[in-house]
């Protein structure tokens, strides 16, 4: 995917960028934020303050209603067809609500992501495999997943955001269901896709995630941004 | 490659889920195709013997006296006046008493008490091929009454007459099966193909989100209308063949039906109905598919 010169360390740009649902809940206003390439960025604000609508603007589930977007120097909101297919495919979601399909298996579920972009078979088999051993999930390969529990399937929708290699990585609430030692794991797994190049955006409650990290942190409250603490991370 | 094997494996897991509303648009198809193909192998056939029966079309006209050879220049000008004709043929009452005798053969024994000009004389008239309609043959055959020193006008009235109008009614009975044909493969189709998605929703809905294309969501469908037009117009003209053997097996022989001598569709017709019915599934699925692409 080729990109502008001067969008090379931008991964995401968004500029006054509000929504309002009909009628008139303004679940975000006025948001300008840039996030880097390769950098970790976490998302915190009560429950209502618009994380999972930031992220969902970000991967154009949902349009804004006023601003712009950039995603690795496209427009988000005038991509159309295969162009939207094709970046979508570059950037992989853990979804507040897992969105799993329950009447598949696990394995099933990990490999839309790859079978979208049409990878060798064998290296979808492989690549479950080895994230499912990170995640310690390996005997859950042939399950239904509506059989999982929420913690699990939550380390599912994980795994099937990061399956892909995508060059950025959306993650909602990704340890709400989790103890403290599964937190770490998933935690390995996104420092693991970090240093692979991907760029990290987290939505969390978590404190524990973020409060000893390095990492810049953005706290929304009421749809627009309290707080944003810099970091000594690129 | 990986995009076929990964549609492939779509197609199946469609086909496991929602096999019995498949296996009734199958039928559906099959029994459209048989009715229409059925009602089209009739029509063609009759439209064979049709053309079997006007290659030996000819009015004959027949006439009180031997016309000399002026009076047949004047009859011939006045047959082209009113149109123009593939053959004029007078026939003499000499050339009648022969004919007769030669179609007689080894009876013809029975004339030797005749008289030789017992046989009125006559024009026999071939009209050209684009004139075979009933209805210009109707208006031929009255004007060749009123020619001079004409008798009686024979074209073998009553056949033509009813073999016009029963063409006639296969003609619109094949366009009505035909339409059914068109209607129930192209919704039938876009029905199971809307229901398959409902079943499907949420996975097609995350499929467009984790980047899947259009043509990658949309492939599996089109493929699905592509086979049940594929095996339900093949199983449709194979059942008809088996009806068309079974037939020509129990009525073969002499007598009245041969004249139809019943004869297949040829291969390239068959082609057309197959391929007509795999264009108007895939339509079918099309339609559905791309109604839930658009948002
Ligand atoms: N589809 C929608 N229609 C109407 N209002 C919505 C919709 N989605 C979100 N909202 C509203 O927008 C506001 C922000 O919601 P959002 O889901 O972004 O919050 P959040 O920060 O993710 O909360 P939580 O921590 O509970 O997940 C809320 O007031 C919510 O009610
Ligand atoms: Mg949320």
């Amino acid at each position: 995917m080729a990109e502008n010169e001067n969008t090379e360390n931008t991964m995401i740009e968004m500029i006054k960028v509000s929504r309002i649902y009909e009628p008139n809940i303004t679940a975000l206003s006025d948001i300008s934020l840039s996030v880097g390439t390769g950098e970790m960025f976490f998302l915190i604000g009560r429950s209502g303050a618009g994380k999972t609508t930031l992220l969902k603007l970000i991967c154009n589930m949902e349009v804004p209603s006023k601003g712009l977007i950039e995603v690795a120097g496209y427009d988000i909101n005038q991509l159309k067809g295969n162009d939207l297919a094709h970046l979508r495919q570059k950037i992989g979601v853990a979804y507040q609500d897992f969105k799993l399909l329950g009447d598949r298996t696990v394995a099933e579920n990990i490999a839309i992501a790859m079978e979208v972009s049409y990878k060798k078979p064998r290296a979808i088999k492989q690549r479950v495999k080895d994230l499912l051993e990170q995640l310690q999930l390996v005997e859950k390969h042939n399950t239904i997943t509506n059989e999982l529990s929420r913690g699990e399937q939550q380390r599912i929708a994980l795994a099937r955001a990061v399956a892909n290699s995508p060059r950025l990585i959306l993650v909602d609430e990704p340890t709400g269901n989790l103890d403290a030692s599964t937190t770490e794991q998933v935690m390995e797994l996104l420092n693991r896709s970090r240093l692979a190049g991907a760029t990290i955006v987290i939505a969390t409650h978590d404190s524990s995630l973020y409060r000893q990290s390095k990492h810049r942190v953005l706290e929304l409250r009421n749809g627009t941004i309290h707080s944003l603490t810099e970091g000594d991370q690129p | 490659m990986n995009f076929w094997l990964a549609v492939f494996r779509q197609v199946g897991r469609n086909l496991h889920q929602t096999w019995t509303s498949q296996l009734m648009t199958f039928l559906t198809v099959s029994l459209s195709v048989l009715i229409f193909a059925f009602f089209y192998l009739i029509y063609t056939n009759m439209l064979g013997a049709g053309d079997r029966l006007s290659d030996d079309l000819r009015l004959i006209v027949y006439l009180e006296e031997d016309p000399g050879p002026e009076m047949q220049q004047q009859l011939r000008q006045k047959i082209n006046n009113f149109d123009d004709v593939e053959k004029i043929l007078f026939v003499s009452r000499a050339e009648a008493y022969e004919r007769f005798a030669t179609q007689l053969g080894e009876n013809s024994d029975v004339l030797t008490d005749m008289p030789k000009d017992f046989l009125p004389p006559s024009i026999e008239v071939v009209p050209l091929q684009s004139l075979r309609g009933y209805n210009k043959i109707k208006l031929f055959s009255e004007y060749l009454k009123s020619l001079p020193g004409a008798e009686k006008v024979q074209y073998g009235q009553e056949w033509v007459e009813r073999f016009y109008y029963f063409t006639r009614l296969l003609t619109i009975v094949v366009i009505l099966s035909g339409t059914l044909l068109i209607l129930t493969a192209t919704f039938m189709v876009a029905y199971t193909i809307r229901l398959t998605i409902m079943g499907r929703r949420d996975e097609l809905e995350l499929l467009k989100l984790v980047g899947a294309t259009n043509s990658y969501i949309r492939a599996p469908f089109l493929i699905e209308g592509i086979l049940q037009g594929l095996t339900g117009s093949i199983i449709g003209l194979s059942a008809l063949y088996a009806l068309f053997r079974w037939i020509s097996l129990h009525f073969e022989g002499p007598g009245p039906l041969n004249l139809f001598q019943f004869t297949f569709l040829p291969f390239s017709e068959v082609l057309i109905i197959v391929s007509g019915s795999i264009a108007l599934c895939s339509l079918g699925s099309y339609s559905s598919i791309r109604k839930f692409l658009k948002f």
